[in-house]
């Protein structure tokens, strides 16, 4: 399940860019995915904060956790790209390509939840989307996304539950709720 | 409050992740970018954090304005406060007043510059200096540098209280006069309000003094040997660029006039008459205008004004004395410390409260560098 599980301890693998992309580019492009909404620009995102990663590789402290380290550099990396670059632009055609990206291969029952997740994540406020992401796909500890987003743990968690009360609340998920109560309804409480 | 499963949302998000595909070549671009991308060690954190663009450099530029504008304002403040110095004390005998004390025109002193009362009449004593009324004192500091080519013009004014003895009011003011004749001045006006006797009207009057520039300060030193001093204020004005200003602009007018002198008696026609005399009109008014001010201005750096108010001793009313011993006492003393300690915290908010501001700015200022920074180094 974790593609960069083993990208967990500084040593001999902080040299090696080739074996961080191999474990970590997955799921670093598609977390970028999920908090931008956009293919093209989470490519570009998450190549920037690979070589940023790789530029600074020394900075990173012996015996310091690289999987944080290494998503809060693409963590900034996408909200420099929201911030400086993405509100100069029209964003739904992003978020229409991940929708469609999201029905290529529809299977029954499993794709209408996806669909309305990711829809009702990209309404989340960025800082929510970020710990939402991190947490629920990237499946980092709330401690590891603490160091990831530069915040204390408490935050994480209030976002956390922030979060997921938003998504409860969103129209798309309560109709889905409403269109299969006897499944959906357990998964809201 | 209903909030979403965090099993289905793992796996509703897993799921629409999986459905994203990864982009070909994509790692193998990072790599040959890398090729050309050069470690950069921990000793490189100093640089980044300058953020070369966007808020964090936003940031630092405001924080160097508000260091610079803070350094300047500070000591200009300081600065503009040292002309008005002010020192209050009560009455003291003459003899306990240090002669540096005496103010000179330039600076302002309010205090017990008592008496003077060593400096014998027509010995003025300015700074342990002695000269006679007719000498200008060597130590009166020099007068500010006029203009280019216009000698220093200084308006000098002054005030001094006086405390003279019981029923000494109008031999005071007798000597006062002949003092400033003495100086070759004169008095500008007067007035005295005799009492009837008894401590409810005392016997107090003002005397307002012309003297001439030169023996200004020996004046005021004299004046200070006819009674108690109990305050003294002296103000100094340098109106060299005031006077400059106004006899460039005098001659300049004089100049038009002169030009429209010519034109009028170049003049053949009435209505051409007619308007330059008006325009000759508008320009002697300036003119007079102008010279009126000119005058002032001359008359007031000729003479010094020097504002003696007197006030008989023992006829003010005096407060009751505080109580020395007992319970009376400790009340006293208590609310005297009440009061220097609330005046003290008030005296002390302000500059407090702004070291605090500076500093509260200075920490959100520096946090927002210090992350700008990292987010930059990362």
């Amino acid at each position: 399940m974790k593609d960069d599980d083993q990208v967990s301890e500084v040593g001999a693998e902080v040299g090696d860019l080739e074996s961080w992309l191999v474990e970590g580019y997955p799921r670093s492009f598609r977390t970028a995915c999920l908090i931008l909404g956009n293919r093209s620009d989470a490519e570009e995102a998450v190549q920037e904060a690979f070589l940023r990663a790789w530029k600074f590789r020394a900075s990173l402290a012996t015996g310091a956790d690289l999987r944080p380290w290494l998503y809060r550099v693409v963590v900034n990396t996408c909200n420099s790209k929201l911030r400086q670059e993405i509100p100069h632009r029209d964003r739904r055609s992003g978020e229409q390509e991940l929708a469609e990206v999201s029905a290529i291969d529809d299977v029954p029952g499993r794709i209408a939840l996806s669909q309305d997740i990711v829809k009702a994540l990209q309404d989340l406020p960025l800082h929510l989307r970020v710990v939402v992401v991190l947490r629920y796909y990237a499946d980092l500890s709330e401690r590891e996304i603490a160091i990831s987003i530069g915040r204390r743990q408490g935050t994480v968690k209030s976002r956390l539950h922030e979060a997921r009360r938003l998504l409860a609340e969103h129209p798309a998920l309560r109709a889905d709720v409403s269109d299969d109560s006897s499944t959906d309804s357990e998964a809201l409480r | 409050m209903t909030m979403i499963d965090e099993e289905v949302l793992t796996e509703a998000l897993r799921n629409a992740a999986e459905d994203i595909e990864i982009p070909d070549g994509a790692t193998e671009r990072i790599l040959a970018a890398a090729q050309t991308t050069r470690p950069t060690t921990p000793s490189s954190r100093l640089r980044t954090l300058v953020p070369r663009s966007g808020r964090g450099r936003m940031v630092l530029v405001a924080a160097v304005v508000i260091l610079v504008a803070g350094g300047i304002t500070l000591p200009l403040s300081a600065t503009k406060s040292s002309p008005s110095k002010t020192v209050a004390a009560g009455p003291l005998p003459a003899s306990s007043v240090p002669k540096s004390a005496v103010p000179v025109p330039g600076s302002t002193a309010h205090g017990t510059a008592g008496g003077a009362g060593s400096a014998a009449p027509g010995t003025p004593s300015i700074n342990g200096a002695t000269s006679s009324p007719a000498a200008p004192p060597s130590s009166v500091p020099p007068l500010p540098t006029g203009s280019v080519g216009q000698s220093a013009k200084v308006e000098a004014k002054g005030s001094v209280s006086l405390t003279i003895g019981d029923g000494k009011l109008s031999s005071a003011m007798t000597k006062l006069t002949n003092l400033v004749a003495g100086y070759g001045g004169f008095v500008a006006s007067s007035q005295a309000q005799v009492g009837p006797g008894d401590a409810s009207t005392p016997s107090a009057g003002t005397i307002v003094l012309q003297v001439p520039q030169s023996s200004f300060a020996s004046l005021l030193s004299q004046v200070q040997s006819v009674g108690h001093t109990t305050s003294v204020t002296t103000t100094s004005t340098d109106v060299t660029g005031q006077v400059v200003d106004l006899q460039a602009r005098i001659s300049a007018l004089q100049a038009s006039r002169q030009q429209y002198l010519s034109i009028l008696a170049k003049a053949t026609t009435i209505g051409d008459i007619l308007a330059v005399q008006s325009q000759l009109d508008s320009l002697q008014t300036q003119i007079e205008q102008l010279q009126g001010q000119l005058d002032v201005l001359n008359s007031e750096t000729t003479y010094g004004t020097l504002t003696v108010s007197l006030a008989e001793a023992g006829r003010s009313p005096v407060p009751p004395p505080p109580p020395s011993t007992g319970l009376g006492k400790a009340w006293h003393d208590g609310v005297h410390g009440f009061v220097a300690g609330f005046d003290w915290l008030v005296r002390i908010a302000g500059p407090t409260l702004f070291v605090l501001l500076c500093l509260a700015v200075l920490a959100v200022l520096g946090r927002f560098a210090w992350r700008a920074g990292r987010r930059r180094m990362l």
